[in-house]
């Protein structure tokens, strides 16, 4: 038992984003979250389409809408098995620009297995699940400080990574390392082309003031005629446009070839000694190469070398109750395009960034930890993400709560 | 320790973030020289340049020559019949009737199809999947026997070519057009040239000025636009593009799909036939899949080329609309009777769909917006026969 308690206890920090291991003395666990926005705009008006200027976006990521959004919302539940072994079924909903797209989702349907005490431990999870790789990627609105994904997480992973697959990771007192193999649903990927994996190691030290967790990860995929599914991919319809109005047809490009993501991220903190106040930076750095052949429904067909960057740093203060904090992020794009339709497959798949435009979006953040459960945040975001600014407000609500055993109190 | 590591973290960070590790953006395009040509097009920039045959490239001089071939009688085998005689510049090189007559009486059985940027199609004749370069199926006007169009064969074969380079015309043109050659118009080599430069003439037939692509519809153009464009009516998705036909390629494509349609013109025994001999890609294939289908036509300049369809069984664009939106032709009585609707192997997009008269309207009123006026107006593209003057006006009777 006492070596379980430890190990659920080395989980939190690694899994606080979505994943947990249900405790002996609790073998059933239902936790709920949910994060409601108001935005005062759009990224874009609405016959727009979001991408990126010099990135080929797809998977979840779409943009901000104005008015009342529901950010996201989870209902998950952890089930103790017996001393091994654990399932999670969690179910959700994200934002998205499309109302028939936002319906509920599995998210995560796995069993899980821990073994190996003497090697470290060992723990081996298969099924439907978000990847470990990159805390940032696996967390919820309602868990972030910002209400929006990164630009990073959007741009190079589409928002969200939920595959089928199987993790196997190692931990030891401060080091766990692990690595994660997917049938390739999760953008980038494409199922057709292949596995995609991931391996990761993360440090992690917590002292009487500070602590510190940082981790780098390494995720490798191919994909096979890859579309952007929010707008495209399939028989495309013609949109229709208020009179007076026109809306262009999505170009519906395609990539084939690989793509590899590779990251670094940090957490240090720092507590008052009567946890009044606490400080920290969270910090992440991406790269991605992707290396194949832009194409479309007509034949046309252009070789693309891409290297691309995503970072974001987010200091923070917490008094009490309240947490103020800034998060800048920014996006590099170098991108090369070889072949007689390079002009328009660039432009079409929005690789091409002809002016050097780097896109970045500044979030000021106020949280305020209203009760136990329900917290309050108010966001100001200068986006820069495309060509034309956008200055926008953000109010919203989040609920987190362990629903059984029920206690009261928040989950994690 | 701990404050150092942490320190450490964040100098890392920072420094990461802040200095040169993060590449500046840039994009480098490389065409590959795809707007590259010594020939001047005289098209959009939004319009891609077409493939152009290695061993035939554009040059002013050929096209200048297939002109003066395009419009001579003197290429066929009772001296009535030129390139021109089914392929009228005021029509959009189309000829306004429903089955040409070639030299020697045969009436072809097909319609007459226009020359408007053939250099764009992936495939050059109405349902033959091998054609794929001008130069290919040129041979077939001039030499071909089923049906004899122009009627060049052996036994006349010397003669016209005499003719040809009797002409002091052709001397100064061949020579211009192949500089390289010693004689440009020496025997078989003279018939290699002509081909080259007929293609390359019409090659270089171009049409990209119509009202659409100025942006100059009226409000029944726009309304027919929508309508064209909208999923009721599904024409976008065959007559696709730029050049309005999903049988289009160009520099910058690199692999195709060859299309080809089946409409539901008609179902002669239940199983979706055709008359005979015109089946389409079937009747190169033999594959029964293949029966009655037809490569979509550009629909740029179509109000100039009726009577429509690949036998111009159609009179009027309203009727053409018509059949379409009853998901096919019914032929209640004759040879050819049967009801294209119930076809087995018809389009999946030829479904029926309710239309309005006037939507019918709309509809004809975006097509004839595709319509380019300089284009059958154009001197460059007149016969070069006639005396300046005239060269817009064009007529048999003053041929050479």
């Amino acid at each position: 038992m006492k070596h379980y308690f430890s190990l659920f206890t080395l989980f939190i920090p690694l899994l606080a984003q979505a994943h947990y291991i249900p405790a002996k003395d609790t073998p059933i666990t239902l936790n709920a979250s949910l994060a409601a926005t108001w935005r005062s705009d759009n990224v874009v008006e609405e016959n727009e389409y979001w991408q990126v200027p010099g990135s080929n976006m797809g998977g979840d990521a779409w943009p901000a809408e104005e008015g009342i959004q529901v950010d996201e919302m989870t209902l998950g539940l952890g089930i103790r098995i017996d001393e091994n072994t654990y399932g999670i079924v969690e179910v959700g909903t994200h934002a998205s620009g499309r109302s028939d797209h936002s319906s509920v989702s599995l998210e995560h349907a796995y069993i899980g297995y821990t073994c190996c005490e003497e090697f470290g431990p060992l723990v081996i999870e298969v099924g439907k699940m978000s990847a470990a790789f990159s805390p940032s990627l696996s967390s919820h609105a309602a868990e972030r400080l910002t209400s929006e994904t990164s630009l990073a997480a959007d741009v190079f992973f589409g928002r969200y990574f939920h595959d089928e697959g199987a993790r196997l990771m190692w931990h030891s007192d401060s080091l766990t390392a692990g690595a994660e193999i997917w049938k390739g649903n999760a953008f980038p990927a494409t199922a057709s082309a292949g596995y995609a994996w991931d391996a990761f190691a993360r440090y992690q030290w917590r002292g009487n003031n500070f602590s510190l967790s940082s981790g780098a990860w390494l995720y490798r995929s191919s994909a096979e005629t890859r579309a952007d599914h929010r707008y495209g991919g399939g028989h495309q319809h013609t949109p229709v446009a208020v009179p007076g109005e026109t809306i262009a047809v999505f170009p519906d490009t395609r990539f084939t070839g690989d793509t590899d993501v590779y990251g670094i991220h940090a957490d240090v903190a720092y507590t008052s000694d009567d946890q009044y106040w606490k400080s920290g930076l969270k910090a992440e750095f991406m790269g991605m190469q992707m290396d194949g052949t832009l194409h479309d429904a007509i034949g046309r067909a252009a070789d693309l070398d891409s290297d691309q960057t995503g970072a974001w740093a987010q200091p923070y203060i917490t008094v009490k109750n309240h947490t103020f904090g800034i998060r800048a992020e920014w996006l590099t794009s170098d991108n090369v395009i070889t072949g007689a339709p390079a002009n328009q497959l660039g432009a079409d798949s929005g690789m091409a960034n002809p002016t050097g435009f780097e896109p970045s979006r500044y979030t000021a953040i106020w949280l305020w930890q209203w009760k136990e459960t329900i917290a309050l945040r108010t966001e100001i975001i200068d986006d820069q993400s495309l060509l034309e600014d956008n200055l926008r407000f953000g109010v919203g609500i989040i609920w987190k709560q362990t629903l059984w055993p029920f206690n009261g109190n928040s989950h994690h | 320790m701990v404050r150092i590591l942490a320190l450490v973290t964040c100098s890392f960070f920072m420094s990461v973030l802040l200095s040169g590790c993060v590449p500046e953006s840039k994009t480098v395009i490389d065409d590959q020289g795809a707007r590259i040509s010594s020939f001047d097009w005289n098209i959009p920039d939004s319009i891609p340049f077409p493939k152009v045959p290695a061993n035939n490239p554009m040059t002013e001089e050929k096209f200048q020559l297939g002109r003066h071939l395009f419009y001579d009688k003197r290429l066929s085998s009772n001296g009535d019949i030129s390139c021109s005689s089914c392929h009228e510049q005021d029509k959009a090189f189309s000829d306004g009737i429903t089955r040409a007559t070639g030299a020697t009486g045969d009436v072809h059985p097909r319609n007459s199809q226009t020359l408007v940027n053939a250099a764009w199609y992936q495939t050059l004749t109405w349902g033959n999947p091998l054609l794929v370069t001008i130069e290919q199926q040129i041979m077939l006007p001039l030499l071909g026997t089923d049906p004899i169009e122009h009627g060049i064969n052996e036994a006349n074969f010397e003669q016209i070519l005499q003719s040809i380079q009797a002409d002091p015309v052709y001397n100064e043109l061949f020579a211009a057009a192949f500089p390289q050659q010693e004689d440009p118009l020496l025997g078989e080599q003279a018939w290699n040239n002509s081909i080259k430069s007929l293609a390359s003439f019409v090659r270089g037939l171009v049409s990209f000025n119509s009202p659409f692509d100025r942006g100059e519809l009226n409000a029944s153009a726009k309304r027919g636009e929508r309508l064209f464009n909208g999923e009721v009516l599904e024409c976008f998705h065959c007559h696709a593009g730029y050049n309005f036909s999903d049988a289009t390629t160009d520099r910058e494509t690199q692999f195709s799909q060859l299309d080809f349609h089946n409409t539901g013109l008609y179902n002669i025994d239940g199983s979706g036939a055709y008359p005979e001999p015109n089946t389409g890609q079937h009747e190169v294939t033999g594959k029964s899949e293949h029966m009655g289908r037809f490569r979509a036509q550009s629909l740029r300049n179509i109000e100039l080329s009726a009577p429509y369809n690949h036998d111009g069984s159609v009179a009027t664009l309203r009727d053409v609309i018509l059949n379409y939106a009853n998901g096919g032709r019914v032929i209640a009585s004759g040879e050819n009777s049967g009801d294209g609707r119930m076809s087995p192997v018809k389009d999946g997009f030829i479904v029926s769909f309710n239309i309005t008269n006037s939507e019918v309207d709309d509809l004809v009123e975006f097509l004839k917006s595709l319509t380019d006026t300089s284009f059958v107006t154009n001197p460059r593209f007149s016969n070069p026969w006639l005396p300046p003057s005239s060269q817009q006006t064009f007529t048999e009777s003053q041929e050479p």
